[in-house]
């Protein structure tokens, strides 16, 4: 006849979402509208921003700034990034393996392309440092030395 | 293969190449041309084949896709299907497609960067003062 006190939420637990990488599910986080970060964020997936960020972010999957989002700082993805139309990148380095800018975006700073950890440009051939040589040369110096100390002698005993 | 006389050498308002598309002068090269030194053009470019030095065109440039530029470009809209060495003027939109190689500094009113290209360069956006164009 009576009926339970339990409120039904009470009854099932609640799901906890398990989507942050431990499961093996690839590791994403979306940055909503609303949301905005201030600071450094490395992550080992993909990243989606809608909100507002000011800060580094590096994602060694791919970062997608979409909607109104807007990222001010260093933006480093292993793979690919993608600027949507009405989002803004404005940033020192851009360090990306592929990048997609959409026609409307606000875009600029300093775009690093190819493999992860990409050097200047590669076309660039690198001039010949001259070394400022240090201990190494020394041991020839000495050497030198010695060889012009033995001349003298070879010539001394020739004669 | 329509190979055309669009060696110009230094300053150059060229009447070679010339075809007129919707009454507007377009400046049109093939794979096979080669086109070395500066061109101040009133109207568009269509680059292909090997293009070196400073191209200022009040149109539109567009480099194709199996071309090789070694030169300052300034235009209105400009699209690079082919590799680029060197600064890129947009006054309005800069467009990179997916074969696209750039590698040099860009200023732009608007980017559009496909999938598949390639940037290397400082990018700056925004309306821009004219920079002198006799440079």
């Amino acid at each position: 006849m009576t009926l339970s006190t339990r409120r039904p939420g009470s009854r099932l637990p609640t799901p906890v979402p398990a989507e942050n990488g431990a499961n093996g599910q690839p590791n994403s986080i979306v940055l909503g509208p609303n949301d905005r970060l201030v600071g450094q964020l490395y992550i080992e997936g993909d990243l989606r921003v809608t909100g507002t960020v000011d800060g580094t972010l590096e994602a060694t999957g791919d970062i997608e700034i979409a909607g109104g989002g807007k990222v001010n700082g260093d933006v480093t993805a292993y793979n690919r990034l993608t600027v949507g139309s009405d989002a803004s990148l404005i940033a020192g380095d851009v360090r990306v393996a592929r990048l997609t800018v959409q026609d409307g975006a606000t875009f600029s700073g300093k775009v690093s392309m190819g493999k992860h950890v990409p050097s200047s440009t590669p076309k660039a051939p690198q001039p010949e440092p001259q070394p400022q040589v240090e201990p190494v040369v020394e041991p020839v110096v000495a050497e030198a030395a010695v060889v012009a100390a033995r001349e003298p002698t070879k010539k001394g005993k020739r004669r | 293969m329509d190979v055309q006389e669009a060696v110009a050498e230094g300053q150059a308002s060229v009447d070679n190449g010339e075809v007129k598309r919707d009454g507007r002068k377009q400046f049109s090269m093939g794979p096979g041309d080669i086109l070395e030194g500066k061109l101040i053009y009133d109207g568009s470019v269509h680059a292909d084949g090997h293009v070196e030095g400073e191209l200022r065109v009040t149109g539109n440039i567009d480099v194709a896709t199996g071309a090789s530029v070694k030169a300052l470009l300034e235009g209105a809209n400009v699209t690079l299907k082919g590799q680029v060495e060197g600064m890129v003027t947009a006054r309005d939109k800069l467009t990179l497609g997916k074969n696209a190689r750039l590698s040099g500094d860009i200023q732009v009113r608007r980017l559009q960067i496909d999938d598949g290209a390639t940037l290397n360069g400082h990018v700056r956006m925004g309306d821009f003062e004219h920079q002198a164009s006799g440079q």
